[in-house]
């Protein structure tokens, strides 16, 4: 082949600039410490690093979840854990005022305090978590519980439940109907406000006789409403439990999804900076050979 | 005429060949590094020889012509890989470019604003009533719907401007077809003379690879010297000394079409004629693979707006209200954008499923939300087999394999005109050394050519004494 300047200089550039488009690659993997910087560096790689980084966002939401739900339950806990103590209060006292030959003051100072506890009992029961009624079912803008003057309550929420997402497609439910906790009535449960409006009743019954029966019948009925509330509050364990668990799972698999990621991703450092330096020799030797080539000619020889 | 006097003749014809020797090298030296020229020769023979009593003798030097080192089939090869060379290199610039609109390595695209959209509809899960909650919504969803115009727009701008280039590489073909109509004549003149037009020949053999570059082209040579060039499906675009005119026209799709003027100045589309070239990378950039994008793109606003908007209709807002859409707008996934009424009322965000008419309303409701939130994981694509988000991410795949295999075309075509302009230099490129090399030649030759006549001198000063 006959060969002429022009093909040398040519073929010189072109590799040159071949060698330093790789020097650029590389060095660009160095300084961002990514292997993959645009799509077409890997596009596989770059589909699945986008799944794992979706997985970790949704991830990080779940676990968001989860913390408000378990904040939720242990307030709904303290709630609930008040009020069981409340009600065992009443229960004492009912089962201290039962006898009938207290006096009418006696009974009538021990109706006041009732008549307190009743109210605290009522405010337990109409906490707000986080700005809403918690025991209000889905009416969360509405107090669950009100009296009128002679201590009737009535209900005001609904039977909504509430959901916490934990993880895909999956959640988990928490009871937030004030009437299974404190008026069980209709499942042969405990009305818990019924009966302390009967005890007070019948501290304020003018006939101590009766008043008494009416007082001793409520004591054995209030012990069933503390384990009403206790057996709720029981029923919030296991749920505890589930969230405490699944984000514990979520948990161990953000550093698995992140290894994975990064083993995609990210560059391998020491891979790349021997790959740099085999490139820098290349890339200077062409230099160095061209240098050679290209200075001389005949002319230089001549005379 | 083997005295004296054919002596001086013949040193005086050296003289003149070895100088004509001398001027070609020159010009060639002078020519190293110009584009497209070819090494010339100069050809010389003995001159014809005369008979005498002793039989014919020679009668020196003379030369025949300038020859241009030349391999007329590495041009139309050259041609040939140089009309594939601009396809893939305007494809892969195209495409790059698209590319960068689905860039998610920053992780600022589509992907994460899709993340941030589903996880505000979780927050809200946490408390479906939250003011807080349902600014946020609205706002992670108004950066979803400007996310999607913003990537439909900006994919637009890109077949905009490939329409500009092509209207731009139209006017350059016009300008070299002229350029070479103008060639034409030059050479069909000088050549009617007898002598090869060299230097003109080289010219347009470069306007020919020039033109190949931005759209194919056949070529042939007619008796004259004349070239005529037509492309697409043989549209003629010069003959001998006359060129036609390519130009652009907008189509219903509002983009540019490549016509072809007939003699009676008729447009005729040649778009889908193009076959290779500049132009015809431009073209599958612009009508198939970001159209495709484009399409994509509109799928996936579509299916997320109207699964959204399903949900989202069914449930309740925080006043009661029901059947409102959250997104409006759906033309193109550009118009995508979140319900006006939603922006001004976030209360109508229906988070809630249910609504009671006997107890009013439910703001502790999250069933609807939890329902949105749920599309996230829910197989809506591609005939309910993919995710939102897996056929997003597939859509920015796609994008960088597209341009990881118009690279690595454009690589292997790089190389092969490489080579194939090497083989060309090799034949007819001009080398200092071998040109130095005649330059000596020539020189001896002519100072040997001197002394012949100064030994001719000589020789008549010795007749002259002798009188």
């Amino acid at each position: 082949m006959r060969v002429t300047q022009n093909i040398t200089t040519s073929n010189f550039i072109s590799y040159i600039n071949q060698h330093a488009e790789n020097l650029l690659k590389t060095q660009q993997q160095i300084a961002s410490q990514k292997r993959i910087n645009k799509s077409s560096d890997d596009p596989i790689g770059m589909g699945q690093v986008l799944g794992y980084r979706t997985n970790l966002a949704v991830t990080d939401q779940y676990q968001e979840n989860i913390e408000q739900g378990m904040t939720r339950l242990e307030f709904n806990e303290l709630t609930l854990d008040l009020s069981s103590d409340l009600v065992n209060t009443t229960r004492k006292l009912a089962e201290n005022y039962s006898g009938s030959t207290l006096s009418a003051a006696t009974r009538q100072s021990a109706a006041l305090q009732v008549k307190d506890l009743y109210d605290q009992v009522m405010q337990m029961a109409n906490s707000k978590f986080n700005g809403n009624y918690t025991f209000s079912g889905h009416a969360t803008n509405t107090a669950p519980f009100s009296r009128d003057a002679d201590f009737n309550a009535t209900y005001n929420g609904d039977d909504g439940e509430f959901r916490i997402m934990v993880s895909d497609n999956v959640e988990v439910s928490i009871v937030a109907d004030g009437r299974k906790i404190f008026q069980d009535a209709a499942h042969g449960g405990v009305n818990i406000f019924d009966e302390l409006k009967n005890l007070i009743d019948g501290l304020e019954n003018p006939d101590p006789v009766a008043g008494s029966v009416q007082i001793e019948a409520t004591a054995k009925v209030l012990q069933g409403g503390r384990d009403q509330i206790n057996s709720r509050r029981s029923e919030y364990a296991p749920v505890l439990y589930r969230l405490q668990a699944t984000d514990e799972y979520l948990a161990n698999l953000r550093p698995k999804v992140e290894d994975a990621m990064a083993t995609l991703e990210q560059a391998d450092i020491t891979k790349a900076v021997v790959e740099l330096q085999n490139l820098e020799l290349a890339y200077e030797t062409t230099l160095a050979t061209a240098a050679r080539i290209i200075q001389p000619s005949l002319l230089d020889f001549l005379r | 005429m083997m005295d004296i006097f054919g002596v001086l003749n013949m040193g005086s014809k050296a003289l003149m060949v070895q100088q004509k020797g001398i001027y070609v090298t020159g010009n060639n030296i002078a020519n190293v590094n110009t584009p497209g020229y070819s090494r010339q020769r100069l050809n010389i023979s003995s001159d014809l020889p005369i008979n005498t009593g002793i039989g014919p003798v020679g009668s020196g030097v003379t030369a025949n012509e300038i020859e241009r080192v030349y391999d007329r089939f590495l041009g139309v090869q050259i041609n040939n890989e140089t009309q594939s060379l601009g396809q893939w290199e305007a494809y892969k610039d195209s495409l790059e470019r698209a590319e960068m609109v689905f860039n998610e390595s920053g992780g600022y695209g589509l992907n994460q604003v899709m993340s941030e959209f589903w996880n505000a509809w979780q927050d809200l899960t946490n408390k479906p009533s939250g003011s807080v909650e349902r600014t946020v919504l609205v706002a992670k969803s108004e950066m979803l719907a400007a996310t999607f115009s913003q990537n439909y727009e900006d994919l637009q701008q890109i077949q905009r401007d490939i329409d500009s280039n092509i209207e731009g590489a139209v006017e350059e073909i016009n300008r070299l077809s002229e350029n070479m109509a103008d060639l034409n004549q030059k050479i069909i003149q000088m050549e009617a003379g007898g002598h090869a037009a060299n230097d003109y020949r080289d010219q347009r053999d470069l306007v020919l690879k020039e033109l190949s570059e931005l759209i194919d082209i056949d070529s042939f040579e007619d008796a004259t010297g004349g070239v005529t060039v037509s492309v697409g499906s043989g549209q003629v675009r010069v003959e001998g000394t006359q060129a036609y005119k390519l130009s652009t026209q907008t189509n219903t799709s509002g983009r540019q079409d490549v016509t072809w003027l007939d003699s009676s100045n008729n447009p005729v589309i040649i778009t889908d004629n193009i076959s290779k070239g500049k132009l015809k990378g431009w073209l599958d950039a612009r009508d198939v693979d970001i159209d495709n994008s484009l399409d994509n793109l509109d799928i996936l606003a579509q299916r997320l707006m109207e699964e959204v908007n399903g949900l989202h209709a069914s449930g309740r807002g925080l006043d009661g209200s029901t059947g409102n859409v959250f997104f409006t707008g759906f033309t193109t996934a550009a118009g995508i954008q979140v319900n006006p009424e939603i922006v001004n009322d976030v209360n109508l965000i229906a988070a809630a499923e249910d609504f009671d008419p006997a107890n009013g309303l439910k703001p502790g409701d999250n069933g609807n939300a939890i329902a949105i939130a749920n599309l996230q994981q829910a197989q809506t694509m591609n005939g309910n087999t993919a995710t939102f988000g897996a056929y997003y991410d597939s859509l920015v795949s796609d994008a960088g394999l597209a341009v990881q295999q118009a690279t690595s075309y454009y690589n292997h075509q790089s190389q092969m005109v490489l080579h194939v302009e090497n083989y060309r230099e090799s034949i007819s490129g001009v080398s200092i050394d071998e040109e130095t090399v005649n330059l000596i030649k020539y020189q001896n030759a002519y100072q040997a050519a001197a002394k012949l006549i100064n030994t001719a001198d000589e020789m008549m000063e010795t007749v002259l004494a002798m009188i």
